[in-house]
């Protein structure tokens, strides 16, 4: 039996020096948790200011009727909630918004992951691609909304012009206007503007795929396109899985590019939730209800994540 | 050569700590120092360069005549003041003066207590020299004057092509819609549009369709602040609007007043909707068609209602929350000073009118080249400017609006055009939905 065998006599442990050291190892032990809490300390202190505060905070302001510019209010409990949840404004917006994330998500992966094969081959100015191709993704959004705007400009863009000299169409197109066109260009320009992220991770990948992979693929006959499919997009798949979910998340409660170019509009087509975000806290200063929409966009955020998650986990098992 | 072993060991933590200390004390010493004197903060949403070149000098002979006060000037727009100014309350870091706000924005903030009672500037500046009840839109309901005007705005004037006019064989200006109508379409040829009427998701739209249902007969809100839109004016209005689509460029869908002025001043429409800052520029931007320029005020649906000119009463105001006020105040007064007032006004001119009887007698207000080239013009905004109303007081007889700030920040109006004009809901339902969502602005 196993309980039987111990060490010799000789070798054993003077009990009273082994509780000794036990006693000192246990200080040790003590004083080495203390600083442990010690050292994360201030990582703990700053995840609360910068993340668990500003939660705990809109959640509570979302219980408040509150007047924005003197932030005074009044108890309401869940009523900005069933509020929002009844208003039509809500539903539309929020399918604005997915809209536009799958849209422009999907147009993003698909450029990039293009963009990114073709930086990986070795084409003259490759060097030079590299670094041009990540000027939209740098590039100031208003400097940009700006730029698009006057390419989309109905009296003096290029885009009109070059149309209506190439014959293609009589009178100009209103591209910011009216639906569908609103939402496509929108969607378009978020493209244009993010895709180079997608290149860049990407591309990094693409560049530590073993080599010897391609070359097994071709002595089994695979031609350009078989490779891609077998080799290539197997091997992107878990940087895909990432970029897909932080451009998710990004593009979801974009506002800027979105507020700059169509203001929401025509009527209410492209108001994605942060717009209604916006509108609620410094157009019509409620900044409770304001919260309380910041709180469902979270939460649908969440759902995502976690339907994700649990998905990819699935798939890695 | 250095050892650099020999510097490290030079300096020891205690060292290090007692310069890192050293350090810290000299660079707050200017920090003190400056903390003596006083900054003020001055923002407003008219940023051109010219008017810009006009606020410095006014803020140098201030500065001059008050030792240890300064004064930085920021810019806002006209579409994100509201925005910041929230965001500039909640948070306490106001600035000391705002100027060029329409008045039924400071309404809203004084009847929340943001705002200082304006009267002793007024009582400075000089209460004679005001034209009769130009500060009546500034009276809040305790009597107090919430801000005063900086000057006057004809904001839907309707500019016009004379030589478009002549070869287009129109001998009168328009005077009604039909009459505009038919003017715009007879103009409309040759790559020219007819109207630049903003149908955009922004103020714009909602300030001239209030203008435009002023000029049906109608008002947004009774003489008891009820909500008076459901009726057959705001129907015509927004008929006539939508009347008025085709002959707009295809992106007014899009429109504020950048889009507006420009396509005008390029001449890329037969009329125009704007302030007297067309005249500027056009001589400058233009000059082709400088001499051909006119305006009058925007016609309306028959020949006996009379024109509803938007002014927005571009205003000087005070938050509450300042930490200068008196020295806010003293600012704000100077800004009246002939000199450096008329410089402001010269910075656009026509485009922000004098409220101030001595300054529009002033010769050398007069002498201004556009206003010496266009006094009929100028003559006539002053008089639409001085009789015009806005949102925050529709008429002589509505009380001061303190929630048409969140009616037009809401965009419901602007909504409204959209929906019935650019994609066809049913007027009626449209309509009976805007009323209800701007009762709940009013009640909210």
């Amino acid at each position: 039996m196993l309980a039987a065998v111990g060490p010799p006599a000789a070798r054993r442990p003077d009990p009273q020096r082994y509780a000794m050291a036990k006693q000192q190892q246990t200080v040790l032990e003590r004083q080495y948790s203390r600083l442990g809490l010690l050292l994360i300390a201030p990582t703990v202190l700053v995840f609360c200011a910068v993340i668990a505060y500003p939660l705990v905070s809109a959640i509570y302001l979302s219980l408040f009727k509150i007047f924005t510019p003197t932030l005074e209010g009044t108890w309401v409990g869940l009523d900005n909630y069933r509020t929002l949840l009844v208003k039509g404004e809500f539903w539309t917006s929020l399918r604005a918004n997915l809209i536009w994330t799958v849209g422009t998500l999907t147009l993003q992966i698909i450029f990039g992951v293009g963009m990114a094969l073709v930086l990986h081959q070795n084409i003259w100015f490759r060097s030079l691609a590299r670094s041009l191709i990540l000027f939209p993704y740098f590039i100031s959004t208003v400097v940009a909304v700006l730029v698009w705007k006057w390419l989309f400009n109905d009296l003096y863009g290029i885009l009109n012009h070059l149309m209506i000299s190439a014959g293609l169409i009589d009178w100009p197109i209103d591209y910011l206007g009216t639906m569908p066109n609103a939402m496509i260009s929108v969607i378009l320009v978020g493209a244009w503007k993010y895709f180079p992220f997608v290149v860049i991770a990407v591309l990094a990948r693409l560049q530590s795929i073993p080599d010897q992979l391609y070359e097994a693929a071709r002595i089994d006959g695979a031609g350009p396109i078989a490779r891609f499919f077998d080799v290539t997009l197997p091997q992107l798949r878990e940087v895909l899985v990432v970029i897909i979910m932080l451009r998710a998340i990004w593009d979801f409660k974009e506002f800027d590019l979105i507020f700059l170019l169509t203001g929401g509009g025509p009527v209410t087509s492209t108001q994605t939730l942060p717009l209604v975000v916006y509108k609620e806290a410094f157009a019509l200063n409620q900044m409770g209800m304001a919260a309380a929409y910041a709180v469902i966009m979270m939460l649908i955020m969440l759902v995502f994540m976690i339907l994700y998650m649990r998905r990819t986990q699935r798939e890695d098992t | 050569m250095k050892n650099p072993s020999m510097i490290s060991k030079g300096i020891s933590r205690r060292g290090a700590l007692q310069g890192l200390v050293a350090t810290t004390a000299v660079a707050a010493m200017p920090m003190r120092a400056s903390a003596q004197d006083v900054t003020l903060r001055w923002w407003s949403p008219q940023g051109a360069p010219a008017q810009v070149d006009a606020y410095m000098a006014q803020i140098a002979a201030f500065e001059a005549a008050n030792p240890g006060i300064k004064v930085v000037f920021e810019t806002t727009s006209d579409e994100g003041y509201a925005p910041q100014l929230a965001a500039a309350f909640s948070s306490g870091e106001v600035p000391d003066i705002v100027t060029h706000l329409p008045s039924f924005a400071i309404q809203s903030y004084y009847a929340n207590g943001l705002v200082e009672p304006f009267n002793d500037v007024i009582e400075a500046i000089g209460a004679d020299d005001y034209y009769p009840g130009a500060n009546d839109v500034f009276k809040a309901a305790d009597g107090n004057y919430v801000g005063t005007g900086i000057g006057n705005s004809a904001a839907n004037m309707l500019w016009l092509r004379k030589d478009l006019m002549a070869e287009a064989g129109i001998s009168d200006a328009p005077r009604t819609w039909d009459a505009l109508r038919s003017a715009c379409q007879a103009m409309q040829k040759n790559g020219i549009y007819g109207a630049p009427l903003p149908y955009g998701r922004n103020s714009m739209t909602t300030l001239i369709f209030v203008g435009v249902i002023h000029q049906a007969g109608g008002q947004v809100f009774d003489t008891d602040l009820n909500v008076a839109l459901d009726n057959q004016a705001t129907r015509d209005a927004l008929e006539f609007y939508a009347s008025m689509r085709e002959l707009c460029p295809p992106g007014a869908t899009n429109y504020s007043w950048g889009e507006a002025i420009t396509a005008f001043v390029s001449g890329a429409t037969a009329t125009g909707i704007y302030t007297g800052r067309v005249l500027g520029n056009v001589n400058a931007q233009n000059p082709p068609i400088a001499d051909s320029v006119t305006c009058v005020t925007y016609p309306t649906k028959s020949a006996e209602i009379p024109a509803w000119t938007f002014n927005d009463f571009p205003s000087v105001f005070i938050p509450k929350q300042s930490n200068n006020i008196g020295a806010a105040k003293a600012f704000a007064a100077s800004l009246f000073n002939p000199d450096g007032y008329i410089q402001q006004l010269h910075a656009a001119p026509g485009h922000v009118l004098p409220v101030l009887k001595s300054i529009n007698n002033n010769p050398a207000y007069q002498s201004n080249d556009i206003i010496q080239k266009y006094p009929a013009e100028v003559e006539l905004m002053s008089q639409a400017a001085a009789g015009g109303f806005n949102l925050g007081y529709e008429s002589a007889n509505h009380p001061s609006n303190d929630k048409a700030g969140e009616v037009v920040g809401s965009g419901v109006i602007a909504d409204m055009v959209q929906r019935v004009v650019l994609n066809g809901e049913n007027a009626d339902q449209v309509i009976g939905e805007t009323t209800a969502a701007i009762d709940s602005i009013m009640n909210g």
